[in-house]
């Protein structure tokens, strides 16, 4: 298998010196990757819910309109 | 009447300069806009000469790009708003040619007077002999340039309101080559080097948008204005 | 009979319910591809002679430079076949296509500028390439801005894919024409990759890293055509009954 290239954890964080421009750069792209996946996935589940609300919304309309045919 | 490919260049051409003239007030504001920035840069930056010398051409052109960027919003704005531009989407003509024509007359109106009134520019900001005639070559092909491209943008942004802002987002990345181009022309010619090159390489810009950009704008039209 | 296939594909209903099923699998392999190059990348390759440890920045950087270019193309072609086939899936491609091409150019900058802070001293170089990534993020913009400001969708999906088709053919130019002003002013060329020149040590985890993105970027475009197309079909009959289990909980 192959060798880490850094000593120890420690190093892996530091990388001598230049750890701080690496980190903050993966995070920050991993950050705005992980918004590009979380943004249609909640949007999703908040089209659905709407959606299913149309239907309620159409079935009573329905449903009463049917009630009222049935008075007349 | 027989229809030729090419009709409905000149009448709508006639039409538009036309029209530009019985508005030359509202026409004018690029070129005063053009000539009163250019007061602005010394006062910004500073008066001497010598440095004014080094961004002279940079800076011209910068402000050349900016008035022709606030003319082109107006290019179809009326038609549209009178129901001219309609008029001419149903008119048996080609739609490329009577749209050449239209941008032919917003370049003699715009473009073309920037390109004349430059030499003053040059000289309020210190621009070093050698780079007049470029400069004038350079305005000249380029604002044609300009033009063109921001009629693109002008038809896909027409029937918006307030498209004024989003047109100059849309037109900025197009204008950008003509710019680099525009301005090391004159720098080569200040430098000594042979300035025709990257002047060719303007009126090869040139001739791709006057062939590409009135098809562009056609069919931009067709779409935005059934909106 | 190719024909048939061609416009089933065409169809949203057959889009949604096909990714339903193929989505999770893509997203654990895209997932499990990122992590190891990335790890590998991070941890396990040599680093630079010259530049020592912030050279790893090129493991997100690269890949996220070729995928903005590649998303502009990708956001094009389906505008293109929007307008000569008038498909509305293709459309719906094209405008989930524009944010997340944005968005990794956006990384591509941010982590260029974070790259040049010590390699050349100056967070913001106006390179060649920086400058035609940040032209290209107002490409994106653009059209994003562009699509927004209509209020007919059919006129702003028409609108839009001129732009991206006008956009495509200006990148080329653009991008040519910035290479050259910038080696006008900066006789001294500095590149951020040399990627031929690279030991294979180091080249190898770039590839893993470039193929784990352009999965990424697949996932994220079939998540967000998903949500378009429920935005767009929500009136038709195989949504309402894809809502159908939470209605029942409702009711």
């Amino acid at each position: 298998m192959m060798q880490m290239y850094f000593a120890s954890f420690q190093d892996l964080l530091i990388m001598d010196g230049h750890g701080i421009y690496v980190w903050s750069a993966v995070i920050l792209s991993l950050l705005v990757l992980v918004w590009l996946i979380v943004v249609p996935l909640l949007s999703r589940r908040a089209l659905l819910k709407d959606i299913a609300r149309d239907v309620l919304r159409e079935r009573a309309r329905q449903s009463s309109s049917k009630n009222n045919q049935g008075e007349v | 009447m027989a229809q030729s490919i090419n009709s409905g260049f000149t009448p709508w051409l006639k039409r538009d300069l036309l029209l530009a003239y019985r508005r030359r007030g509202e026409v004018a504001s690029p070129l005063v806009f053009f000539v009163m920035v250019s007061t602005l840069i010394p006062l910004g930056l500073t008066p001497e000469s010598a440095q004014l010398a080094e961004i002279a051409a940079g800076m011209i052109w910068v402000m050349a790009l900016l008035a022709t960027l606030l003319s082109v919003d107006g290019l179809f704005a009326s038609d549209y708003q009178d129901g001219s531009l309609e008029q001419l989407l149903i008119s048996p003509q080609l739609l490329p040619m009577p749209l050449l024509g239209k941008i032919t007359a917003h370049w003699l109106t715009t473009g073309l007077p920037l390109t004349l009134v430059s030499p003053l520019l040059g000289l309020m900001l210190s621009l070093p002999a050698a780079g007049y005639l470029p400069m004038l070559c350079s305005l000249a092909l380029g604002t044609a340039c300009l033009s063109l491209t921001g009629a693109v943008g002008a038809a896909l942004t027409v029937s918006l309101r307030k498209g004024g802002l989003l047109l100059s987002l849309l037109v900025m990345p197009m204008y950008m080559p003509v710019i680099i181009f525009g301005s090391a022309t004159i720098s080569y010619a200040i430098d000594g080097l042979n300035w025709l090159p990257p002047l060719a390489i303007l009126g090869a810009l040139f001739a791709a948008s006057v062939a590409l950009c009135p098809l562009a704008a056609a069919g931009a039209l067709r779409i935005t204005s059934a909106n | 009979m190719s024909w048939q296939w061609f416009h089933r594909l065409g169809s949203p209903r057959w889009f949604y319910q096909t990714s339903t099923r193929w989505l999770p699998l893509l997203a654990l392999i895209a997932a499990a591809v990122l992590v190891s190059g990335l790890v590998w990348g991070l941890a396990f390759a040599p680093a630079d002679a010259k530049q020592g440890n912030s050279f790893r920045i090129i493991y997100i950087h690269v890949p996220a430079s070729f995928l903005a270019l590649a998303g502009y193309y990708i956001m094009a072609i389906a505008g293109a076949v929007g307008l000569i086939w008038k498909m509305k899936l293709s459309y719906m491609v094209m405008k989930s296509a524009a944010p997340i091409g944005a968005a990794l150019t956006f990384i591509a900058l941010f982590t260029g500028a974070i790259w040049g802070k010590p390699t050349w001293g100056a967070y913001w170089v106006w390179d060649a390439r920086i400058t035609s990534m940040l032209i290209l993020l107002f490409l994106y913009l653009g059209v994003m801005a562009l699509q927004y400001a209509y209020h007919s969708i059919d006129a702003a999906s028409k609108a839009g894919a001129i732009l991206a088709l006008v956009g495509t053919v200006n990148i080329p130019i653009i991008y040519k024409s910035v290479d050259w002003w910038y080696t006008l002013h900066q006789p001294a060329t500095i590149k951020f990759t040399s990627a031929p020149s690279m030991h294979i040590d180091m080249f190898l985890p770039l590839l893993v890293m470039i193929v784990g993105f352009y999965l990424f970027y697949a996932v994220a475009l079939i998540l967000h055509t998903r949500s378009e197309i429920l935005r767009r079909e929500r009136k038709t009959a195989w949504v309402r009954e894809l809502v159908q289990p939470n209605v029942g909980e409702k009711a």
